[in-house]
């Protein structure tokens, strides 16, 4: 997988996170897989279609989407929550949203024309995500709340 | 009591989501995402505006809005969402209402929509992440036009 399609993912990832979060973001260290790979708890996943095609996963465990949720939360002056209930859940689908929103202007700027899925969440334990015939890039940001990886599978149309 | 004459406040200032009559300004707000929506009304409701009304798809906006006219001075339209977009929603709120006045609410990467919008008579676009600022400023501008 060409880098280019990473970098505007890394970068909105780590400026939203750093705009929403008001909060210092590391970027971690970048590593490929090729095989089935474990999800980390809590999975939203973005489709991409066009020019290029594939899917983006923003991943990380339960407990970093709840001290993420309950951040965001907190900025609208509401309660910090406990469990991963509907307005936590939106707020992780939020994020996404506004992360890849991000990064396809940034695509879209260097030339790649293509359309995006709203983004879905997954929950569940023992989650694995399997990319047929597209090696999946992975880019861990270090938050207080906990890790964030970003995940992104994406190959040009054949 | 007389504690504002005593003491007056060099900080004070009145609340902006207030007409110049004083009373609030009245919004209605589309979003798909609860999270959005609620934001946004925190937000508003903050500084003195009145949340009217929530909906959750441009069909149900476009339901509200006929409903509450013409208790409703602002829209903010969520662009992407379920069942009938904003865009769309956008355009048949101002067929039944020409002076109708709405501000888009977009994700970045669509310039496009956002363009379409402003032709079909959307008074103002926020694109997010929103922020306090940027709502506040975009609204009131919409409103004073």
């Amino acid at each position: 997988m060409r880098v280019e399609y990473i970098n505007p993912f890394v970068e909105a990832a780590y400026n939203v996170l750093k705009e929403v979060l008001n909060t210092e973001v590391h970027r971690g260290e970048l590593y490929l897989k090729s095989t089935s790979m474990p999800v980390l708890g809590v999975a939203a996943i973005v489709g991409l279609a066009g020019d290029v095609e594939g899917r983006v996963l923003f991943d990380m465990t339960r407990q970093t989407a709840i001290q993420v949720a309950s951040t965001m939360l907190a900025g609208m002056e509401m309660e910090p929550i406990s469990d991963l209930n509907d307005m936590g859940k939106a707020s992780i689908t939020e994020l996404a949203n506004m992360i890849t929103g991000q990064a396809v202007t940034k695509l879209h700027n260097l030339g790649f024309k293509f359309d995006l899925t709203p983004p879905a969440l997954f929950t569940g334990e023992n989650m694995e995500v399997t990319d047929a015939d597209v090696e999946a890039l992975i880019v861990p940001m270090e938050l207080p709340q906990g890790k964030l990886e970003i995940n992104v599978a994406i190959r040009e149309r054949a | 009591m007389k504690t504002k004459q005593d003491f007056p406040n060099i900080n004070e200032r009145t609340a902006q989501g207030l007409s110049p009559e004083g009373t609030p300004y009245r919004v209605l707000v589309v979003d798909d995402s609860m999270f959005v929506t609620k934001q946004i009304s925190q937000i508003l409701t903050s500084e003195g505006f009145d949340v009217v009304g929530t909906a959750a798809n441009g069909q149900e906006g476009l339901e509200k809005y006929k409903e509450l006219f013409p208790n409703v001075d602002l829209v903010t339209m969520d662009i992407t969402m379920p069942t009938m977009d904003g865009v769309t929603a956008l355009e048949k709120i101002r067929e039944f209402d020409g002076n109708a006045c709405v501000v888009m609410i977009s994700a970045l990467g669509k310039q496009d929509l956002v363009k379409k919008s402003l032709m079909a008579g959307a008074k103002n676009y926020i694109v997010k992440p929103l922020d306090r600022k940027k709502v506040l400023e975009r609204i009131l501008m919409s409103l004073k036009q």
